[in-house]
């Protein structure tokens, strides 16, 4: 089958869960004997096009107009990636489009119209949802989701609650939304690494305790709250110490958070860190913290499972559906310092119980959210909209 | 602003000039937004034939897109 797959974020091109997932997903679609077709936009030092060890053909797409507003710089850019698929269409006969989130929607809704192939939509996260739609252009956003969405043949969410989200919101019939749950390369997280001196390059001494958190410095992930809870776990643990690895324009008002907890010292914000480094850091961490308040799925609890490290997280969203309380990892309140404070002790006080977590864990990510099982699932649905 | 007008690489590097063009932000406000930028990663400049050229880093397009992603 010839999948096209459109998105804004691919490798390097990476912030958030979307990269990751293309990846992922194409990948194993491509181990499945499917011609994969990538188009994203164009990044700093990365070819124009280039043609992966597993088969999966990358067009990076250069946006030759720019704008100063970025929603029209969204729609000139979609424009240049619609002529790139019209050229690259006319060799290669598409039999599906993948369109992931909003920002690529407008060039899949034209280029499925122009060939006459229906378009898989999969809605990682809504505008409603990120932050509430709340301007013009928050408006705009929305509306090219709901499009986006009314467009699709069929919607993929990877979680219920997203779906429930998904469905309430656009007012979408139930049984146009799909669940296939994000998946982890689990092998990326099997080599041996030494603990001591990844640790030691975040300033972090054997004897401490290193609690981890991964995410976009953005307000829906709750990092604020883990910032208050730091007071909170280290009158228990003095011994803890904080990285918090991550980017995002919410950064310096959380660096200043940071530094009225008096306790600034124990934080270390890393910024962007490369996948490689993630994955040590991730396996040398005592713990992972998840601060949550609005998660469609949250791969990165996935990462944390496979990585091997004890994970606690907010109940909400997607990690409500991935962690099972006390049995996989350890579910706390969102928006509550003292909940994932409480959260955080509990797993650094009992290594044996942390232990039988992570081995849980790891068993749960291997049987369910493997990469291949979720590259056929999406194939059925291109195959059931294909028809 | 860099990254949405197209200066995301050093051949694609704008003067200040060409980006008050853009902002309609006076030139010695931008002159200082850039230069804290620029200590922070996410700007960069080169200079061609005399002139300062302004581009956003790779890491600064991430921070871009973590306001939409």
């Amino acid at each position: 089958m010839k999948i096209g797959m459109l998105t804004w974020e691919y490798p390097p091109r990476i912030v958030g869960g979307i990269a990751s997932h293309c990846l992922g997903l194409a990948r194993a679609l491509a181990d499945l004997r499917h011609e994969v077709h990538i188009f994203t936009l164009d990044f700093p030092g990365t070819p124009a096009y280039e043609e992966t060890e597993e088969g999966v053909k990358i067009y990076r797409v250069a946006s030759e107009l720019g704008h100063p507003n970025f929603l029209t710089w969204v729609l000139l850019f979609n424009h240049f990636i619609e002529k790139r698929i019209a050229d690259v269409s006319q060799n290669v006969k598409f039999a599906v489009l993948h369109v992931h989130d909003w920002l690529t929607a407008p060039s899949g809704i034209a280029f499925k119209r122009s060939i006459g192939k229906p378009m898989v939509l999969t809605m990682h996260s809504t505008e409603h949802g990120r932050s509430g739609v709340h301007n013009p252009d928050s408006s705009t956003i929305d509306g090219l989701e709901w499009w986006a969405a009314y467009e699709a043949s069929k919607v993929i969410t990877t979680s219920d609650s997203m779906k429930s989200e998904v469905c309430g919101h656009f007012r979408l019939p139930w049984e146009k939304v799909e669940i296939i749950p994000n998946a982890v390369d689990s092998d990326k997280y099997h080599g041996s690494v030494d603990r001591g001196a990844v640790r030691a390059r975040y300033g972090v001494q054997p004897h401490e305790k290193l609690v981890l958190s991964v995410g976009r410095l953005v307000p829906q992930k709750g990092i604020e709250y883990l910032i208050q809870a730091v007071p909170n776990v280290a009158w228990r643990f003095p011994e803890a110490k904080f990285v918090i690895v991550g980017e995002g324009w919410y950064r310096d008002h959380l660096q200043y958070l940071a530094g009225t907890t008096g306790q600034s010292w124990r934080i270390n914000f890393t910024g962007f860190i490369p996948d490689h480094e993630l994955i040590a850091l991730t396996m040398s961490a005592d713990v992972l913290a998840i601060s949550s308040i609005y998660e469609p799925f949250g791969i990165v609890a996935l990462e944390g499972m496979a990585a091997g490290v004890p994970v606690v997280a907010s109940q909400v969203g997607g990690l409500a559906e991935i962690i099972e309380h006390d049995k996989t990892g350890v579910l706390v309140y969102s928006r509550n310092p003292d909940s994932l404070a409480w959260g955080i002790k509990h797993v650094l006080s009992n290594p044996d119980h942390a232990r039988w977590l992570v081995q849980n864990a790891r068993e749960t990510v291997q049987k369910a959210y493997s990469w291949k099982a979720i590259a056929k699932r999406t194939v059925n649905l291109y195959r059931e909209v294909a028809r | 602003m860099l990254h949405n007008i197209g200066a995301t690489k050093m051949e694609k590097s704008m003067s200040i000039e060409e980006v008050v063009q853009w902002t309609e932000v006076d030139i010695e406000t931008l002159r200082n937004l850039l230069q804290k930028l620029r200590e922070l990663g996410y700007v960069e400049f080169v200079e061609i034939a005399g002139t300062e050229k302004y581009y956003v880093t790779p890491v600064g397009i991430t921070k871009v897109m973590t306001l939409y992603s």
